[in-house]
């Protein structure tokens, strides 16, 4: 089976400094991979890469078989690949429900006729499905400012879901959580990789060991090691990239 | 005089990091002023030392009225300063009045050289404008004041870390570039004559220099005056004034639309 | 946000438009010129605000997309001898085409940057129009002669329409899917970007749109006051529609009639007391940006009546 996102011999220069080196990366549908590694290592790079946020000094990625190395970021959201950030980035005097109906339209957005007779219905009731997934319907009128962190990258996911991603890039999810709200989102990730392919950057090892089926191991721009979680917490390479922290 | 009018733009900028619409207006101001001063005390040197401290007074007194209450955002800045803009011009056309009014030069002589002549005041401007350039270098390089302007200018937190009063430094800053350009006025209202629409070609000439030359930096500015006030001269004389700003003016919109991402305000992250 | 059969904001726009309407019996016949040359300036206004309420992007330049459509339509009546219909449009495919250039070069330019670009372009515009004064007739301009809008009431009703067509189209824009996303752009462009949407093209669409509705503007002042000149290019004629915006708010779809109407009645009174009149432009800009950032519709909305657009 061809894998959906696959990257070739991927490279970023940033100066003198190679922050992802040569990069072979496979991703097949319906996985839950894991991206771990140290600081520096490159993680969220390579996730830039992918999702079109940098352009690659040399290689390719492709996704479902095509080239899109090209592409720049906002095409790559309309063919399913969506990245959510590290930093939580939402529309902060916008409402939540807004929020997501920014995501929720670009869906239904394709032909001309779409922007003259968008069906507001259907959009609201997407809207209204992303938001209950991630728990935050009662909270659809406030703006998302007034949000607690937990709370705005929850809105992130549900903007994400809204868009019914192929592949959904979570970038460091479950940093400054409580333990509460990680294991829900832990729950989230199931939910969502039945109908998703799910690549995470994370560094809470016990969030991987307990969601992802593959875990990639990235150090110094290179990927050092790949397989299931057990065997990953139990590498070598991996302990001795891991030592300094 | 274009550098001396384009430096005080500049370090407005470096430092302060906005733009001051107003610019020109100080230019006009300190050529009015000096009309009124030389006119009443009956010496243009009086009005020449007159003009850059009623003008760096106002200068300041608009800083700590409107730009500070609008922290110096950037947007805000440049439409408060247009708001100043066009008090300081009409308020200078209600009292002055709406006439070129000249003052005599303090020398007058010509030195011919066989293919043109020069007045030698002109020369003499010249040279005064030249002096103020090198030791606002000098100050800037070697006291303790321009330490703080050029630390400002280069990392506004880092500065404020070090204890440097950044709020007094602004309006310094602010006193000193309107200063600056008043000194030009003054000095240029015995060739051109004092007007109150005079401040609008020296702000759109001002800016045709600081960007061509590289916001905030102000050996760039210098080169850019040299190269735009020459060349504008060249292409005034083949083909026409108005041809001359419209090349100029074009040419600072391209310039800017190519490179101003990140010129202004942060860098984006 | 569930959509309702009833449309309060529908409605008090429609109210506003029917106000304006009966105005006119109820107004001294030197007002009548007055308010045309107010609702028309309005509509400017109005294609000023899409740009700088809904999308973020403040311009100084927008005189030349308004003298674009006062020249499209002025010129080519006068030295091709169009009529009024079709100058009508030579001027607003003017505008159209002035603003797609513009909005090529200024697609990477924000902030502060975009301020001083388009303030140079349309300086540049103005500079040419007066180079070019055989044709142009430069500051002094000219008038027009036999156009059929001569009658007061004409000019009234007709600028009614323009700015009515205006406030309705700029209503139903920034309630579409595509004012979600210039609104979207103004608050966080990268978001926007990662949402799935061009934003380039967004940021294009969005100063065409304005340019355009600024062109119509001025090819109906050209029609209805059969006078065409280069002042309406020069850098006062963009600060006016900043000026207005701010001060009837930006942002909000009736801000701009509201401080278009103010400040041309302000600047007329003035006008009247002294020879600097322009001082009160100056005086206003100052205290709008100190004390009422929001304008006034945007100050009222903020306290009564979030939901209006």
């Amino acid at each position: 089976m061809s894998p959906l996102l696959e990257t070739q011999a991927l490279t970023r220069r940033f100066g003198g400094l190679e922050a992802v080196s040569s990069v072979d990366f496979r991703l097949d549908r319906g996985e839950v991979r894991a991206l771990i590694g140290p600081n520096g290592a490159g993680k969220t790079t390579l996730v830039g890469l992918i999702s079109g946020r940098l352009a690659p000094t040399t290689g390719r990625v492709l996704f479902d078989g095509h080239d899109i190395t090209r592409r720049p970021a906002w095409h790559r959201v309309g063919l399913g690949i969506v990245y959510t950030f590290q930093i939580t980035s939402v529309y902060r005097r916008l409402t939540v429900h807004d929020n997501v109906v920014l995501a929720a339209q670009r869906r239904r957005l394709r032909g001309l006729t779409d922007w003259l007779a968008l069906d507001r219905e259907a959009v609201a009731g997407d809207v209204a499905a992303a938001l209950a997934t991630v728990g935050l319907a009662q909270v659809h009128d406030q703006p998302a400012g007034a949000l607690s962190y937990g709370h705005q990258r929850l809105l992130e996911i549900a903007m994400a879901l809204a868009l019914r991603p192929e592949l959904l890039i979570l970038d460091e999810p479950t940093q400054g959580l409580a333990a509460a709200e990680i294991d829900a989102l832990i729950g989230l990730v199931r939910d969502v990789a039945r109908q998703a392919t799910v690549l995470l950057i994370e560094h809470n090892m016990a969030v991987v060991l307990e969601v992802a089926s593959r875990v990639t191991v990235m150090d110094s721009g290179r990927v050092i090691a790949e397989g299931t979680p057990r065997q990953i917490e139990t590498h070598p390479d991996v302990q001795r990239a891991y030592l300094g922290r | 005089m274009l550098a001396l009018t384009a430096l005080g733009l500049s370090l407005v900028f470096g430092v302060m990091r906005i733009v001051n619409v107003a610019h020109g207006e100080f230019f006009m101001l300190g050529a009015v002023v000096t009309w009124y001063v030389s006119t009443l005390a009956g010496s243009f040197l009086a009005g020449l030392v007159a003009a850059p401290i009623v003008v760096g007074a106002v200068a300041i007194v608009a800083d700590r009225l409107v730009l500070r209450r609008v922290g110096y955002e950037p947007e805000s800045t440049i439409v408060a300063t247009i708001g100043l803009l066009y008090i300081l011009q009409q308020l200078v056309l209600t009292t002055y009045g709406p006439y070129a009014r000249p003052v005599e030069a303090p020398l007058y002589f010509r030195i011919d050289f066989p293919w043109f002549g020069y007045s030698g005041y002109k020369l003499i401007v010249a040279a005064g404008a030249g002096v103020l350039i090198v030791l606002t270098w000098v100050a800037l390089s070697w006291t303790r004041l321009g330490l703080f302007l050029r630390a400002t200018q280069q990392d506004r937190e880092m500065a404020q870390a070090f204890a440097v009063p950044v709020g007094r430094i602004y309006t310094i800053a602010f006193g000193l570039g309107a200063g600056l350009t008043a000194v030009a006025g003054a000095l240029i209202v015995p060739v051109q004559q004092a007007h109150y629409l005079m401040g609008l070609d020296a702000l759109l000439m001002s800016f045709v220099v600081v960007i061509l030359g590289g916001l905030g930096s102000l050996r760039g500015t210098l080169v850019a005056a040299l190269l735009v006030g020459l060349s504008d001269g060249l292409v005034s004389v083949l083909f026409s004034p108005t041809l001359a700003k419209i090349v100029a003016t074009l040419l600072v919109g391209l310039v800017l639309a190519v490179r101003g991402r990140g010129l202004f305000g942060e860098e984006p992250a | 946000m569930t959509p309702d059969r009833r449309d309060p904001a529908l409605g008090i726009h429609l109210g506003v438009v029917a106000l304006l309407a009966v105005l006119q019996f109820l107004l001294p016949p030197f007002h009548h010129g007055m308010m045309a040359r107010i609702m028309v300036l309005a509509a400017y206004a109005t294609g000023y605000n899409l740009l700088l309420g809904y999308t973020g992007l403040m311009s100084l330049g927008h005189a030349m997309f308004f003298a674009a459509g006062m020249y499209g339509t002025g010129l080519t009546i006068q030295h091709l001898g169009l009529g009024v219909a079709a100058a009508f449009v030579a001027g607003v495919a003017a505008g159209l085409v002035v603003a797609g250039v513009v909005g090529l070069i200024t697609l990477r330019t924000t902030g502060p940057a975009f301020l001083i670009v388009t303030m140079m372009l349309a300086q540049a515009f103005y500079l040419a129009m007066l180079y070019f004064n055989e044709i142009t007739m430069g500051d002094q301009g000219f008038v027009l002669a036999g156009l059929p809008f001569a009658d007061p009431t004409v000019k009234y009703n007709v600028a009614l329409v323009v700015f009515a067509a205006c406030l309705l189209g700029s209503l139903w824009l920034v309630r579409s899917p595509i004012g979600r996303v210039l609104v979207a752009l103004r608050e966080n462009e990268e978001r926007t970007r990662l949402l799935g949407y061009n934003t380039a093209l967004y940021r294009l669409v969005s100063v065409v749109m304005s340019g355009l509705m600024s062109a119509v503007a001025g090819a109906a002042y050209t029609l209805l006051f059969s006078y065409v000149g280069a002042t309406f290019a020069g850098i006062l004629y963009s600060i006016y529609p900043l000026l207005w915006t701010l001060l009837g708010g930006a942002g909000t779809t009736l801000g701009p009639l509201v401080g278009t109407l103010l400040m041309t009645y302000l600047v007329d009174v003035a006008s009247g007391l002294t020879t600097g009149y322009l001082m009160v432009v100056g005086a206003v800009l100052v205290l709008t940006v100190l004390w009422a950032p929001a304008g006034l519709v945007g100050g009222l909305r903020a306290r009564w009546a979030r939901w209006l657009p």
